[in-house]
């Protein structure tokens, strides 16, 4: 069956004519029936989730065949998004919605007595991935095939993806979340295209039958990589590309030494070690050097996918010549960047390219994404590890490394500190292979996430390689998918800009302008106003259910989501929430309107001061909340395990947008954009996308405060907390009250950590220096949301400017910029 | 383990037995091969039927032609699967070996040689 005919995009809300509701019925209770081998009487709701997911896979899947026929004929040129993280969440009503089919399916569910919110429900997170890297990978998927652009995502199939955040006591637990338990409908194994992933070994020197040095990578171990595919479904779907995901599993050597060896339990033993490469994602987006196993998942990852992208190619092709105009690989971040090295092993080794011809290709087909300002968080790995792991790639890393370094030295001869800030290698204790400079140095592209971080990266990151190849470096600022973060998160916000503009928006976001003028438009303001409430009053039903909090949807939502980390400052937020609490109790002064503070976020288990943090606000919450004073005055809630589907239900309920990183620390940010879009306004530094977000919807829509990046370079050598202290008698009475056990009376020190971060150990982060502008600004902002003509205004404002942040727009910008490749219809 | 040896006009075939060679049986293979090499100065290795070759079977092969080349002979191979190829071509195999589609390939290089 096809389901593009004529290959016609669908009109928003109108199904596809040969679809109709009881086919829909039909399959779901023939998949209880023949799939799942139950009678439709006995399916739980669960069942009935799997049901539906496999007849839209059949659909996606149709879709999917035809797209990749529609290549082949055309040979097109194609991208390869290598990325150890897609967070990629729910699959089930985004792909109804982008294949027109969630009319018809909330009908067939109806008709068979079922609820769409409960069985939506149903389905578990694919979480697999961190935070922002990841699902800004899952958003570029999404666009990619609403644009008919030939792209795919490849990643690893982690058995178990973040961990589920639990909350004990106010503390952070961990809980492992194995997604994959119920099984998935999304997958489609591929066994025929498995390929071997070699590792360990040593090198045998040797030479080649003309003489030539010839070393051969002997008794390695072998991995088997078997890839997954997931069907990504373009907006109107005319084009599905699909997602590969690898999982490792151990290879026939294994399994004949558990029938050969005797030691049957050893021989478990290793095929279960084998098989851990893809058993977990590591739950932080910077690891810890020497960490063997992620090394191995980052080699796992880049062996798969080079492998599989190279067999395509020479599939199709009878030479190398043509790969950089029929491929374009870009390394998200440097957990790839290992594809320099095996690219080049591939052309060099197996195919016998010329040295000097496979890295003109390798640097041609590859594009790197850097996506920190934060020189400690870029890659390292020692030496000998990599030379126990990859012999053969160290090899080639140090041919590469000394080619390079005598570039750089021809170019600026004599300067050899440069040569060693530049080096692949860092010639340390121990040696250190510096994996952001092979990106950089094997890519043709260097881009940043936003147009500061493009600049930060030229002028602080990496400003030797861009004084040698300042046309390589670029930026491209992050977007987010409209179909996922409001028509599918926000029904009643999409609908009302449906009915307004008409649904252009949903494939060309820039058409949001056009809702301007209706920012003072009383009639629209109400509708606005409306939506909002009742996203509000279903976060305040969801909050309810998993803390049995209940917070007022008529008061102020001022929502801080998002990783827990130091540079994103939940800290400060806290600081603001005691001052406002001690502003009310100890001086009788209530904020201008009724506030609830919204948390969510997750820290890395390792990271034991975020994990304090978590504590602290919970703490503030217990002590705010009972307070009688502050009763419908101030609240403050925490909601756990922060995910895509809890994102989805909380963004769109926010009334004010916490974006408050230190200026100079936040690359960009992709939560700031999915806030604006929805409606909510934004009170944020001058930091990564805010800055953008800043121009486009203009300072008297958006609450700006903090020091600059600029400022804060300027001040990181003489800054004192103390001075900071000694200004603004606010500050000391906030650290004061923690410092006085206020907030820990059952347990005396415990947050003392917070004086001695803030004040003793100088205040990284600028708290602060900060706190009193994010005091006024945050004054500000209550004041006028006690305008209900001004606070709308600016809300809508905010969305009808949000056009840029589109990840359409991005991936557009990469297609022409970096990939060269073009709509494939 | 039981090889199967041919002799066609001065040249050794041997028969890699089996669908596997990995880490359960490459000793075997190498204490069966080895007289035959020692007898041999053309040979041809034959593995066809083989559908997997880890590092040990493949570090098997090498100890084939090795041990001919210290005793001044010659080892083509022929009849490499996808698979055991794409091991073969990881290990660079094939910038020091001989490598053929079919035996009769491999017997006419021998020839043309001669």
């Amino acid at each position: 069956m096809c389901i593009t005919p004529g290959r016609k995009r669908w009109l928003l809300f109108s199904p596809p004519p040969d679809v109709g509701v009881t086919d829909m019925e039909d399959q779901i209770r023939g998949h209880v029936r023949y799939s799942l081998g139950k009678s439709f009487s006995g399916a739980t709701p669960r069942d009935i989730f799997t049901a539906l997911a496999l007849s839209v896979r059949e659909r996606a899947v149709d879709a999917m065949l035809e797209t990749e026929a529609r290549y082949q004929a055309r040979d097109p040129k194609r991208l390869y998004y290598l990325s150890i993280e897609f967070l990629i969440g729910r699959s089930l009503a985004s792909t109804l919605w982008n294949l027109g089919l969630m009319a018809q399916a909330q009908k067939a569910l109806s008709n068979l007595g079922l609820d769409w919110s409960r069985i939506e429900e149903m389905e578990e997170d694919a979480a697999l991935g961190n935070g922002g890297l990841g699902r800004l990978a899952a958003c570029f998927l999404d666009s990619l095939a609403t644009l008919d652009m030939p792209g795919y995502g490849y990643g690893i199939n982690y058995e178990y993806g973040l961990f589920r955040q639990v909350i004990e006591d106010g503390y952070q637990t961990e809980r492992p979340d194995h997604w994959l338990a119920h099984g998935t409908a999304w997958q489609i194994e591929r066994p025929a295209e498995a390929c071997i992933v070699p590792l360990y070994g040593r090198i045998e020197h040797g030479l080649d039958r003309h003489g030539q040095y010839n070393p051969m990578w002997m008794d390695w171990k072998m991995l088997i990589g078997v890839p997954f595919d997931m069907p990504v479904a373009g907006y109107g779907g005319r084009t599905v590309n699909y997602l590969r995901l690898f999982s490792a599993r151990s290879s026939q050597e294994f399994d004949i030494r558990i029938f050969n060896a005797g030691d049957y339990f050893q021989a478990v033993e290793q095929k279960i070690a084998s098989e851990t490469v893809s058993k977990v994602l590591y739950p932080s987006d910077s690891v810890r050097t020497g960490m063997e196993l992620r090394l191995t998942q980052e080699y796992f990852l880049v062996a798969c996918a080079i492998r599989d992208i190279v067999r395509r190619h020479e599939k199709r092709h009878e030479s190398f010549d043509s790969f950089p105009d029929k491929v374009a690989i870009q390394l998200n971040d440097t957990h790839p960047a290992l594809a320099v090295a095996e690219l080049m092993r591939i052309l060099v080794d197996e195919n016998d390219l010329p040295w000097e011809k496979a890295w003109e290709i390798t640097q041609a087909a590859l594009g790197f994404t850097n996506h920190t300002l934060m020189p400690e968080a870029l890659e390292k790995w020692p030496v000998d590890l990599f030379e126990r792991l990859l012999p053969r790639h160290l090899q080639i890393i140090y041919e590469i490394n000394d080619r390079f370094l005598s570039l750089v030295a021809a170019r600026f001869p004599g300067d050899q500190d440069r040569l060693a800030r530049m080096s692949i290698i860092e010639e340390n204790q121990p040696r250190l292979v510096r994996m952001a400079h092979l990106a950089m140095a094997g890519s043709h592209s260097i881009n940043g996430v936003s147009a500061m971080h493009g600049e930060l990266i030229k002028s602080s990151l990496a400003p030797d390689f861009y004084a040698l190849w300042p046309q390589r470096f670029n930026s491209k600022t992050n977007g987010v998918t409209q179909r996922r973060w409001l028509l599918k998160a926000n029904p009643a916000l999409a609908a009302l800009i449906t009915r307004t503009i008409g649904n252009g928006w949903i494939t060309d976001l820039e058409k949001l302008r056009e809702l301007d003028p209706q920012a003072e438009t009383p009639g629209f303001q109400e509708a606005f106003l409306a939506g909002k409430r009742f996203n509000k009053e279903r976060l305040a039903k969801l909050i309810r259910e998993t803390t049995r909090l209940k917070t007022d949807p008529a008061s102020m939502f001022d929502v801080h989501v998002k990783r827990i980390h130091a540079y994103k400052r939940q800290l400060l937020n806290v600081l603001h929430i005691v001052h406002q609490y001690l502003a009310l109790v100890e001086d009788g002064v209530p904020p201008p309107m009724p506030k609830t503070y919204i948390f969510a976020g997750k820290a890395a288990p390792g990271y034991w001061l975020m994990k304090q943090v978590i504590k602290l606000i919970h703490n503030v919450a217990a002590v705010v909340n009972k307070d009688k004073r502050a009763d419908g005055l101030l609240q403050v809630v925490f909601v756990p395990d922060y995910r895509v589907s809890l994102a989805e239900a909380i963004i769109p309920a926010a009334d004010l947008s916490e974006q408050i990183s230190t200026a100079g620390t936040e690359a960009s940010g992709t939560g700031n954009m999915k806030f604006a879009m929805n409606g909510a306004v934004t009170i944020g530094t001058r930091d990564g996308a805010n800055l953008e977000i800043l121009a486009e919807v203009g300072e008297e829509n958006f609450f700006v405060f903090g020091l600059t990046a600029g400022q804060i370079a300027r001040q990181r050598d003489s800054y004192s907390s103390r001075e900071q202290i000694a200004k603004d008698s606010r500050l000391w009475r906030v650290l004061d009250a923690i410092q006085s056990n206020r907030f820990s009376s059952a347990e005396p020190g415990l947050f003392s950590w917070v004086a001695r971060l803030l004040v003793e150990e100088g205040d990284h982060y600028f708290h602060l220096a900060d706190l009193p502008s994010y005091i006024e600004a945050h004054q500000r902002a209550a004041a006028l949301f006690s305008d209900n003509r001004l606070w709308p205004a600016m809300a809508i404002r905010n969305i009808a400017r949000a056009g840029r942040f589109s990840s359409d727009r991005t991936v557009r910008e990469y297609a022409a910029g970096i990939w060269n490749i073009a709509p494939c219809v | 383990m039981y090889i199967v040896t041919e002799q066609i006009g001065g040249v050794t075939v041997i028969v890699v037995p089996g669908t596997e060679l990995d880490a359960s049986n490459y000793s075997e293979f190498k204490r069966e091969v080895s007289d035959i090499l020692a007898a041999s100065r053309k040979v041809i290795l034959d593995v066809s039927q083989l559908r997997f070759a880890d590092s040990s079977g493949l570090g098997a092969i090498l100890f084939c032609f090795k041990q001919l080349n210290e005793t001044g002979g010659q080892l083509k191979l022929c009849g490499l699967s996808d698979r055991v190829r794409m091991a073969f071509e990881l290990i660079r195999f094939h910038r020091i070996m001989d490598v053929y589609n079919t035996r009769e390939e491999a017997l006419a290089a021998f020839q043309s040689a001669s």
